[in-house]
């Protein structure tokens, strides 16, 4: 029973630490209705961000963060206005497969600047409570911490702004809302910007607990897009709710599967949900 | 620095020639062409950089004393990936299109398995770092040399440190490759013979951004000593949350894994006590001393191989008197040479060959002497203690 | 030189093999397979298998490679019958993964990440490198010539017009009482049948299959492939192949002209220009290089 616990509680930590990349990318998804695959070597980028202004500049962890939320939204929205905007017009297919190709690019700017080196923030690890035969990480909750204020924020904002409110009114029905005069560009630029930064700032919460190096956010791309799709494309509270799904599905896999099978399984869990829901747990309805 | 008299060279050279196989084509002024194929992206991609500037260094530094049989030695670079399938076509380039005499570095061992009959083929010599036992076992017919003990060899000495140690139940965790479970079998039956309860082993996906659910697995089964069988990224992980986990028991790694650099980006507290176990020369070896200057950081093993790999293909070179795989082939075992003068760089060796003298190459990763399968015969290993966020070097045996 | 050459027509001919086996299941019937490096690893390994461990004649391995790959093919169409685009997508990314982690795990039937060596190639022994390469070059070219004739005509039949009815409104092609699932079904399996088939050939040719060759990155370079060169075209396939291969090797070369920056930034911006050089053949050229000529163009070309 305490295993079975340890196991969703080691679950749920990876399923909060999945949730922020998969926010950002179906963000994405419900305004410009493409999966954007450029969102791997954003979360690198983000880590790195956060890396520099944590190690190199010695800001604290909060700051480092918003470091890394901006680093990856201006390079997002950078990026996206040179290499895919021009592509909007070809349809979601072309612009993801150009996603993919923006991504390889993004991962080796990376590499031609800061080479190949593992690095790590400049931060302390703690040792973990033990609480009723259980191991809880002060660092791990404090990371899923930060993942909720960043998915608090970003409801805030779509609920109460005029921005917010514009974003979902594109993402709802895109003819209506232009009817109405929200401009799409703007709009579009906001959302890259939004999604982008969570990918950044998902990929810097995913560095603390491992290391930054080129292959950082594509080492978890896999599980991040299956979350995604879990969950609902486009849709934000899905994209938690499959994050959770597939953090504790690996997690839970261990009590019957070798180890080495762990991806294998959160896949396995896609189809499953798939296979009753073909939209995903949540549909598509944005938020 | 004096300059070795090229035309003398040159004329041993062509001496030895009509002996050869393959022949130097006359052409003196020609450059020798050395490929490298290392990992400069993917999962291998910490260590290829480094090894690259090794090699480049250890070149120049023979070109700048009048390079080999009066020739100058041209390196080129090509970047595996660490994808097999990439690395054929990068081999293809060097091996058809830059006519390397040898190709040095290769690291993945998927990549060493999937190169290695174009290189047989094509009579060029490959000169690799990967682990795995299959790798000697192919049917090369000579053309693979490895300077990485295998591991067979390396998980028999741990466990004899191990046993050592004073640990009495061993559990390991490995990262998913070729020689995971060769490793961990031959660490059990050298541990048992000593007298420590091996405990079992978990094969985990490096990929992975946490090990928790493992780690509790292991920690389950209450080991006093863990055998780290990793990677950089993914032993980063390891040790963090073995830290977090509270566990205070020891640990052992491979140098490779928990690298000089490793140490630096990790928090003191978490890799203290780790020991790690690496190929090593002897003590105050001066082509160790050589590597490290060159990368201005205490080396990791593979940069510590590729410096004897590029020297051994200059030795065999000149010791052969030509270029071209098959000189490199029948001589590499020659530099070798037990009776010979010890040497421990290119420069002094080819020096010595010149006069016509043996010589007894012993690298920066140790003794350079071959069994006719390709693997180094025997070799030492250093243990380092991690203290305070540094390597303090326990003893070399 | 020319024997170096004729590997990377070789390996241009593996890419186009498989880019029109992708273009059966996309290009035609619409279905994006992300997953298609599995069935070709599907394929590799049947053949691999078959010769090295139960020495079967070459060429029953490659017939049972493309069957393995039409089952493994027929079956995921099945499972993934209710799935459409974006999740289509990931699906087939995850069974591609599954596969890679079998051969990898499964130690007692695949060699685990060791990989199976030693696999015969056809009159490896007798030539030369370069004849070798000569041969095969030669095989995999002419294999790629029947490949896209036959799936050329196929495209034209009764059956691939519905296939593209399919792809244009599968709620159309059902209405006009098309069995659309047992259509994506035959379609599927057709082109993991070629892809199966291109496997067996990489068996052969490379004589060594690994669980790490099969990483998504072919599935990526095949993909932009296709639709660089145009999807639902046979000759945009074939182009795109040639195209990819000639980019990600003739920047191999970037080394001898670039001195002064170090290999890993030689390696990286290798990579991004590859990466640069597809997104401005996509912006130039949406539809690729050739692109299909529907009906509707036809009439209006009229």
């Amino acid at each position: 029973m305490t295993d079975l616990l340890q196991l969703l509680i080691n679950g749920l930590l990876a399923g909060t630490l999945l949730a922020v990349p998969a926010i950002g990318f179906t963000t994405i998804y419900a305004v410009l209705r493409f999966p954007n695959f450029a969102v791997a070597s954003l979360a690198t980028i983000g880590a790195y961000g956060g890396y520099v202004a944590n190690v190199r500049f010695g800001l604290p962890l909060p700051a480092s963060l918003l470091a890394a939320f901006v680093t990856a939204g201006v390079a997002g929205v950078a990026s996206d206005e040179i290499a895919l905007r021009r592509l909007r017009l070809s349809g979601p297919l072309t612009l993801a497969i150009a996603s993919v190709a923006l991504t390889i690019v993004l991962e080796n700017c990376v590499r031609f600047g800061f080479g190949n080196d593992l690095r790590g923030y400049d931060l302390p690890v703690l040792r973990d409570w033990r609480v009723a035969g259980l191991r809880i990480g002060p660092q791990q909750v404090e990371n899923a911490g930060a993942a909720l204020v960043a998915m608090a924020a970003l409801f805030l904002f779509l609920a109460f702004t005029r921005t917010g409110k514009m974003m979902r009114a594109v993402a709802d029905n895109p003819m209506l809302a232009s009817l109405k005069g929200i401009d799409a560009v703007t709009v579009a630029r906001i959302a890259v910007f939004t999604g982008m930064g969570l990918a950044g700032y998902g990929g810097m919460l995913i560095g603390l607990d491992t290391s930054v190096d080129p292959l950082t956010g594509f080492r978890v791309m896999l599980s991040v897009f299956a979350a995604a799709v879990v969950g609902g494309l486009g849709s934000i509270p899905g994209a938690v709710a499959g994050a959770f799904v597939v953090g504790v599905g690996e997690e839970l896999s261990l009590l019957v599967l070798d180890p080495a099978y762990r991806t294998a399984v959160g896949f396995v869990a896609i189809l499953a949900v798939l296979s009753f829901r073909p939209r995903g747990l949540l549909g598509e309805r944005a938020f | 620095m004096t300059i070795i008299p090229t035309r003398r060279q040159a004329m041993l050279a062509a001496l030895a020639m009509p002996f050869l196989g393959r022949v130097a084509q006359g052409a003196a002024a020609e450059p020798i062409l050395i490929g490298t194929l290392t990992p400069q992206t993917g999962a291998g991609g910490s260590f290829g950089p480094g090894m690259v500037k090794v090699a480049k260094a250890v070149v120049d530094d023979i070109n700048a004393a009048g390079g080999v049989l009066g020739r100058k030695i041209e390196l080129v670079s090509a970047d595996d990936e660490t994808n097999p399938d990439a690395g054929v076509r990068a081999a293809r380039k060097l091996i058809d299109v830059n006519k390397v005499d040898a190709i040095a570095g290769t690291w993945a061992s998927a990549v060493t398995m999937a190169v290695a009959p174009l290189c047989w083929d094509n009579k060029v010599m490959l000169f690799t770092v990967s682990g795995a036992d299959s790798i000697t076992k192919l049917p090369h017919q000579g053309y693979i040399i490895r300077t990485q003990p295998n591991t067979y060899l390396q998980s028999g000495r741990i466990a004899k440190y191990i046993v050592g140690d004073k640990a009495t139940k061993v559990f390991g965790l490995s990262a998913q490759t070729p020689f995971a479970v060769d490793s961990y079998n031959r660490l059990a039956e050298v541990l048992k013979a000593g007298n420590v309860e091996p405990l079992g082993d978990i094969v985990y996906d490096a990929a992975k951004t946490s090990f928790r659910s493992e780690i509790d697995q292991a920690l389950k089964t209450k080991p006093d000593a863990l055998f780290l069988n990793s990677y950089t990224p993914d032993i980063t992980v390891l040790l963090r949350e073995l830290f977090r986990a509270g566990y205070e028991g020891k640990r052992y790694t491979f140098g490779y894994a928990a690298t000089p650099k490793l140490l630096e980006n990790v928090p003191a507290d978490v890799v203290e006590g780790l020991v790690s176990f690496a190929p090593s020369p002897d003590l105050g070896s001066p082509a160790y001393a050589r590597v490290k200057r060159i990368l201005g950081a205490e080396p990791d093993p593979y940069a510590a191989q590729i410096h004897d790999h590029i020297s051994l293909i200059a030795l065999s070179i000149a010791k052969a008197g030509a270029s071209g795989g098959v000189a490199i082939h029948d001589f590499v075992r020659a530099v070798g040479d037990a009776g010979g003068t010890k040497v421990t760089s290119a420069i002094d060796g080819l020096k010595l060959l010149a006069d016509g003298k043996a010589v007894n190459f012993e690298g920066a990763s140790g003794p350079c002497k071959f069994t006719p399968l390709g693997d180094i015969e025997d070799c030492k290993f250093r243990f380092d203690v991690a203290e305070k966020g540094k390597y303090r070097l326990l003893s070399i045996s | 030189m020319a024997s170096y050459l004729l590997a990377m027509a070789v390996f241009a001919g593996f890419y186009a093999l498989m880019a029109l086996g992708l273009n059966v299941i996309w290009g035609l019937a619409g279905m994006i397979n992300l997953g298609l490096v599995g069935f070709f690893a599907i394929g590799a390994y049947t053949a691999a298998l078959l010769s090295v461990k139960l020495h079967v004649p070459m060429l029953v391995g490659w017939g049972a490679a493309a069957i393995a790959g039409s089952v493994a093919g027929a079956l995921l169409a099945v499972v993934t019958a209710r799935l459409k685009g974006d999740y289509l997508a990931i699906v087939t990314l995850g069974f591609s993964e599954i596969v890679r982690l079998t051969a990898s795990n499964e130690i007692w039937l695949t060699g685990g990440t060791d990989g199976i060596s030693a696999i015969p190639g056809p009159f490896r022994g007798a030539l030369s490198p370069l004849g070798f390469n000569l041969v095969f070059a030669g095989l995999i070219w002419g294999v790629v010539a029947v490949t896209a004739l036959a799936l050329g005509r196929l495209s034209a039949s009764p059956f691939g017009r519905v296939l593209r009815a399919i792809r244009e409104d599968e709620m159309v092609a059902a209405v006009a009482g098309k069995p659309v699932l047992a259509f994506k079904v035959r379609a599927f399996a057709l082109g993991a049948g070629v892809l199966g088939f291109a496997g067996a050939l990489y068996a052969h040719y490379n004589g060594y299959v690994a669980p790490d060759a099969f990483q998504p990155l072919i599935t990526i370079y095949v993909v932009l492939a296709l639709t660089a060169g145009g999807t639902g075209t046979m000759r945009g396939a074939m182009l795109g192949a040639v195209l990819v291969i000639a980019l990600t090797e003739g920047t191999r070369f970037l080394d001898d002209v670039l001195p002064g920056l170090a290999p890993v930034q030689i390696a990286a911006l290798r990579e991004a220009l590859i990466g640069t050089a597809l997104i401005v053949i996509l912006t130039w050229r949406p539809q690729g290089l050739v692109a299909e000529r529907t009906r509707v163009l036809q009439l209006e070309a009229l």
